[in-house]
């Protein structure tokens, strides 16, 4: 410790002896090492446990949503599903709906079934011919574009392809409230 | 950097004097390797709570979710099994460290005046962690945890009176099930803590104001001092170092796998409880019918009531083991009981292989094949071939098992047994099963 005065290794007498100068010096430094050795060790693996969830990124899988030909041609059609979440420990399956537009040259796109505005769901209108938001009254064109409300991006498309005849989607859930999409 | 902080809080705060308190108490004899042990077990007390602190961070209290949680920290979590690790050998450790700790203090007959209340106190710290075991032994609501919680608790039961009405709060009703789950959850991080910093703090107020005990000699007025830093802090803190890389290499190094998620109907499970708390386990093997709560209740008792107050049992004030035979005889006893029946059960334990991976395996194979189509085990099973539910009692041979599933014929002529293309594994690991079905003993 500094502003001791340099003195003999112990202090002479029957009473204390305690070391003092390099001896206490030497004592305090590997009192320090232990305790950054006992510190860091045990750190890492807390800090590790507390922080590992945020760097995890969740697995998605393809699910089937439905068969291609089930789906009229420029008429988005709701296709339920049950996908299986995994939320930390817990495995709960749940049922998700999709909209998917089927174009006049066979593509199709799949919509997440959130309004990018403040995520409430949206429906098909068929007599006015545009997904209506009942929340803000946003609502998007078949192709998902905004045409009117708060929304401030179009709606949010999920990867999809379609194999044998089915349509398979990779559910994924989006910021809302930002102009361009951003996965959760 | 740190020295101008500390003379600037100091101006403040006044902690010279603090500093004096915690730092500058003289130990009488000075500094020694023999006093590391009480530090020793409040650093692995930080470290119990520390890690505990993070395992909570995932585990979930229910019996629907508790096994699962604790297997996400096993799997899922960076390092999870690190910090479950350092909690389960810290608790091991913990014992370790209480007990080294109360061997010092009767070996130096520190427990006598003026420091019983330390002693008192000290004791009941002991049994407040071992009641930390018995709960946190619950919480991964697997198949051990559950079947050994189940023993702890019908022991209680056992005592007259109050056993019965003792064993249902324990348990939060009837059966162990969610309540007891919780209730355990919440002892063992909510109310043992606060029970047990009070007590550290208490037991280290009686330390401050009569001071450490230091050598046994009878001329103290001889003994030098020396204050408890820098040196004896040195010696706690490289031994703490010790401890805890020990107990990390023990987490780093063997894999703590949960048993099967507790199954309150299969009554097959014979679980075993911790290492620590062994030796009771083998006593009560040897102590049956009308003489058993001797063994559940009587005899735990009378130790603990011994030891509690012990101080006023043994009123002989000379401090030196050696002119103290009756109290150190006692004491050698009461530990030659102890470590010979945990090493009795310890070999008991390892006689006999309990789970050998291949078994399961062959089990596995038995399965695949349908052997059980023909053959019945505990009665499941077809009965058009023998049964072999103790088959590893009647043909005890290997070599036979091995012959006879390359070619039934061979060794059991006119035999229907079909010849399986098997490998050199799966015939290894179904000879194994079939050794493995004995009566049971």
């Amino acid at each position: 410790m500094a502003g001791h005065p340099a003195q003999p290794d112990q202090q002479p007498g029957g009473g204390f002896s305690t070391p003092v100068g390099s001896r206490r010096t030497f004592f305090h430094w590997i009192t320090l090492a232990a305790a950054g050795l006992v510190g860091v060790g045990l750190s890492i693996p807390l800090l590790s446990t507390l922080m590992s969830p945020a760097f995890q990124r969740r697995q998605r899988a393809w699910v089937d949503v439905g068969a291609v030909d089930d789906l009229p041609a420029g008429h988005p059609k709701q296709l339920d599903h049950v996908t299986t979440v995994r939320d930390g420990w817990l495995e709960t399956t749940s049922h998700k709906a999709v909209w998917a537009v089927k174009q006049a040259q066979g593509d199709i796109r799949v919509f997440s079934p959130i309004c990018t505005h403040l995520g409430c769901g949206y429906r098909w209108d068929d007599l006015q011919n545009k997904f209506l938001c009942p929340c803000h009254g946003s609502s998007y064109d078949v192709n998902g574009q905004v045409l009117g409300g708060p929304a401030p991006r179009p709606l949010d498309t999920l990867p999809s392809k379609v194999e044998g005849g089915r349509l398979l989607v990779m559910y994924k859930d989006f910021k809302s409230g930002l102009p361009t999409s951003v996965e959760l | 950097m740190s020295s101008r902080l500390y003379n600037w809080l100091d101006a403040r705060l006044d902690l010279k004097p603090v500093q004096r308190t915690l730092l500058d108490e003289p130990i009488p004899g000075g500094a020694s390797w023999i006093y590391v042990f009480g530090s020793v077990t409040l650093f692995l007390f930080v470290l119990q709570a520390a890690t505990g602190m993070f395992l909570a961070l995932y585990y979930a209290p229910t019996p629907d979710h508790a096994y699962d949680s604790v297997r996400f920290i096993e799997t899922d979590i960076f390092l999870g099994w690190m910090v479950r690790g350092l909690h389960h050998w810290g608790a091991s450790a913990m014992v370790v460290a209480i007990g080294l700790h109360m061997l010092q203090t009767f070996l130096y007959g520190a427990y006598k005046a003026p420091r019983e209340v330390m002693w008192m106190v000290g004791v009941c710290l002991f049994l407040i962690v071992m009641t930390f075991a018995f709960t946190g032994y619950l919480l991964p609501w697997d198949q051990t945890a559950y079947w050994a919680t189940q023993i702890g608790i019908n022991m209680v039961g056992t005592v007259p009176l109050i056993g019965d009405i003792a064993s249902r709060v324990l348990r939060g009703g009837e059966i162990l099930g969610a309540l007891t789950l919780s209730r355990f959850f919440a002892i063992h991080v909510l109310f043992l803590p606060a029970i047990l910093l009070t007590g550290i703090a208490v037991h280290l107020f009686v330390l401050r104001r009569v001071g450490p005990a230091g050598p046994w000699t009878d001329d103290r007025a001889s003994l030098g001092a020396e204050t408890f830093a820098p040196r004896q802090v040195y010696m706690d803190a490289v031994v703490i170092a010790g401890v805890f890389l020990v107990v990390a290499a023990l987490a780093w190094s063997i894999p703590l796998p949960l048993t099967d998620k507790a199954n309150p109907s299969d009554t097959s499970f014979v679980p075993v409880p911790e290492w620590y708390f062994l030796f009771y386990y083998e006593l009560l093997k040897y102590v049956h019918g009308p003489l058993e709560p001797l063994a559940t209740w009587v005899l735990p008792l009378c130790v603990i009531l011994v030891m509690l107050f012990w101080p006023f049992i043994d009123r002989n004030p000379v401090r030196n083991p050696i002119r103290r035979p009756v109290a150190l005889g006692s004491g050698l006893l009461f530990l030659l009981v102890v470590f010979g029946l945990l090493g009795i059960s310890i070999r008991n334990l390892y006689a006999v292989p309990r789970a050998d991976p291949a078994v399961a395996r062959g089990r596995t194979v038995y399965a695949q094949l349908g052997c059980v189509g023909c053959h019945r085990i505990h009665g499941e099973g077809g009965a058009v071939a023998p049964d072999l539910s103790t088959v590893g009692d009647t043909r005890p041979d290997r070599e036979w098992h091995l012959k006879h599933f390359r070619d039934p014929q061979s060794v059991s002529p006119g035999s229907f047994m079909p010849k399986f293309p098997l490998t050199d594994r799966q015939l290894n690991d179904l000879t194994s099963y079939m050794l493995s079905l004995k009566r049971a003993t």
